[in-house]
């Protein structure tokens, strides 16, 4: 069902991860993904996968929820495998045919460079998992406050508020796609027989309708925010406010220790 | 032989999820030809689930639904054929307007039904004056209507397959009063004229008072009660329980009843009402 294709996949459960301060979500996991690029040997990037499982394991998100995510970008993945093991030639040759040469150094480039990919998506997955939209946009608003200084702060504002009301409405939005689609297939309506041409025509009985209800929709948003005086952000405060809490500097701390100890493998190795 | 049968209907969204809940369970109830059946129920109990597998957009997990003697579901590939036996209007189907003309938009059904142009024609000439519009109206887009306008250009779209059994999901809700009266007549007369089985989900006691043969009363995903509307509606403390209402007129008389006057307790209908209050006022003046 389309249900499964929803963006804001957080997935509620109470536990340490979910319970973290979503701004230091949000800097520990970009400074976990740029460590995942900054790990240059198998010692560090082991480190890396064994840190990750943990995480993984303390978010209490369960394991296919992760690999749902990961079949996704499973096409992506073999192709980076297969060109790295194709044009990697290094080290002692394992087999040879015409212009294919698969060697040990090729094999070990192309394992190395798909756990990396696995580790970027999983991470970036944790955040989403473990943080409702909402919150992720408050925290990236927040993070962005300092751009004030430089006259952006209604930008800012506006930007969160629009990727808030995009967040609010994907759902609405599938749930209506999925009402079309019933009216149009009650009248008959075919999707997923016929040539290709005919295929896209059949498309115009949903989007029509779509295009119709999300303007519609949108000029009653527009409408309750003015009639409730909505005026952008200026001197406005959070109705919900963040706070930092001893989860938040422990978990820095072990961020900060684990990215020590990546440096320190990367230069031993 | 019923010309709708549904056995043991069992729907579960979501299974094998956390969020896994039974929507209908276990329900059985036949219907004949020219019957209108009124569903009533509380929100969430399961009617517009119901009704969506008359026509086959949703697969029962368990159970069947039988119409004129085949299950719907013996040929999966065949499936197609009943969307057009089996008519459905959603809630709100203004929403699903689409076509540049009020024409084309009613022939699109009839159209993937495989109609030639001169029947599609014939037969929406014929349904437009059925939904109580005039055919000037044939030629406009359908975005320039009036809610109700819509509203009834939405049904004539789903009318124009001739279906032989028809659901409705809340066809009145929007609509004032007069509007409320077009809707219910169309679908009358649709029964009327084509001898179909009907099957209409409302949350107006008033509606399907007066339209239904048959009420069906749904209580979490449950059958709770399937009998005529004297028979439903007399058991008004039993629809209470499970916070539905009985028609206006049912309670006021209860009131008067209440009150001692000699009333039966089955009036379910305004005309009703009218007859015998006006009765009751001549009886009284006669006593004088
Ligand atoms: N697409 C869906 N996915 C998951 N659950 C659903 C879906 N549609 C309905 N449900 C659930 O199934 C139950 C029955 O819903 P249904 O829409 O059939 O109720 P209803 O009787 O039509 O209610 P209403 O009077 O509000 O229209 C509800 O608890 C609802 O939350
Ligand atoms: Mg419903």
């Amino acid at each position: 069902m389309i249900k499964d294709l929803t963006i804001g996949q957080y997935y509620p459960v109470n536990s340490l991860i979910h319970s973290l301060d979503p701004r230091f979500k949000i800097v520990l996991l970009v400074v976990l993904l740029v460590f995942t690029f900054i790990a240059d040997n198998f010692f560090a990037l082991g480190l890396m996968v064994a840190f990750v499982l943990v995480v993984m394991v303390i978010s209490k998100v369960p394991f296919s929820m992760y690999l749902k995510n990961l079949k996704i970008i499973l096409p992506i993945l073999i192709f980076t495998m297969l060109l790295n093991l194709f044009y990697v030639a290094d080290g002692v040759v394992l087999y040879e045919f015409w212009v294919i040469k698969i060697t040990v150094g090729g094999i070990s480039r192309s394992v190395f460079m798909s756990l990396r990919v696995i580790l970027l998506i999983i991470i970036s997955a944790t955040l989403t998992y473990t943080t409702t939209p909402n919150d992720l946009t408050t925290a990236i608003e927040r993070l962005c406050s300092p751009l004030r200084f430089i006259g952006l702060g209604s930008a800012v504002h506006t930007m969160s508020m629009m990727m808030t009301i995009a967040l609010r409405f994907i759902p609405t939005l599938v749930e209506e796609t999925e009402k079309i689609i019933n009216a149009q297939k009650a009248r008959g309506a075919d999707f997923e027989s016929g040539k290709l041409m005919q295929r896209v025509k059949a498309i115009i009985p949903i989007l029509i309708p779509l295009l119709i209800s999300s303007v519609r929709r949108a000029y009653d948003l527009a409408e309750a925010m003015e009639s409730r005086c909505y005026n952008g952000g200026k001197n406005k405060t959070m109705m919900k406010q963040l706070k930092i809490k001893n989860g938040d500097i422990i978990s820095t701390i072990v961020v900060i220790i684990f990215c020590c100890s990546i440096i320190t493998l990367n230069i031993f190795f | 032989m019923s010309f709708l049968r549904v056995e043991n209907l069992t729907h579960i969204y979501n299974q094998k999820t956390t969020y896994s809940r039974d929507a209908v369970s276990n329900v059985s109830f036949t219907a004949e030809k020219g019957e209108i059946i009124g569903v009533i129920g509380h929100t969430g109990s399961g009617k517009s689930t119901l009704i969506q597998h008359l026509n086959g957009l949703l697969k029962p997990d368990e159970g069947h639904i039988y119409i004129d003697g085949t299950d719907i579901w013996a040929d999966p590939k065949k499936i197609k054929n009943f969307r057009f036996k089996v008519g459905l209007v959603f809630q709100y189907p203004e929403y699903q307007l689409f076509d540049e003309t009020v024409y084309d938009d009613i022939a699109f059904g009839p159209k993937n039904m495989g109609m030639s142009s001169e029947e599609i024609e014939k037969t929406v000439n014929e349904i437009i004056l059925e939904v109580g519009l005039s055919k000037d109206y044939l030629e406009k887009s359908p975005f320039d209507l009036s809610g109700g306008e819509k509203r009834r250009v939405a049904i004539a779209g789903v009318l124009a397959m001739k279906p032989e059994i028809i659901a409705f999901d809340e066809p009145t809700a929007g609509l004032d009063p007069s509007g409320r009266q077009m809707v219910t007549d169309i679908i009358r007369n649709y029964r009327d004229k084509y001898n179909a089985t009907v099957i209409i989900v409302s949350h107006s006691m008033e509606d399907i008072a007066a339209l239904a043969d048959k009420i069906l009363v749904m209580n979490k995903g449950k059958l709770q009660m399937y009998g005529t509307p004297k028979e439903v509606f007399s058991k008004g403390l039993e629809l209470k329980e499970i916070d539905l209402s009985v028609p206006q007129v049912t309670t006021v008389f209860d009131i008067l009843r209440k009150k001692g006057f000699n009333l039966p307790d089955n009036v379910i209908t305004v005309d009703e009402a009218v007859k015998l209050l006006v009765n009751l006022k001549q009886e009284g003046c006669t006593n004088d």
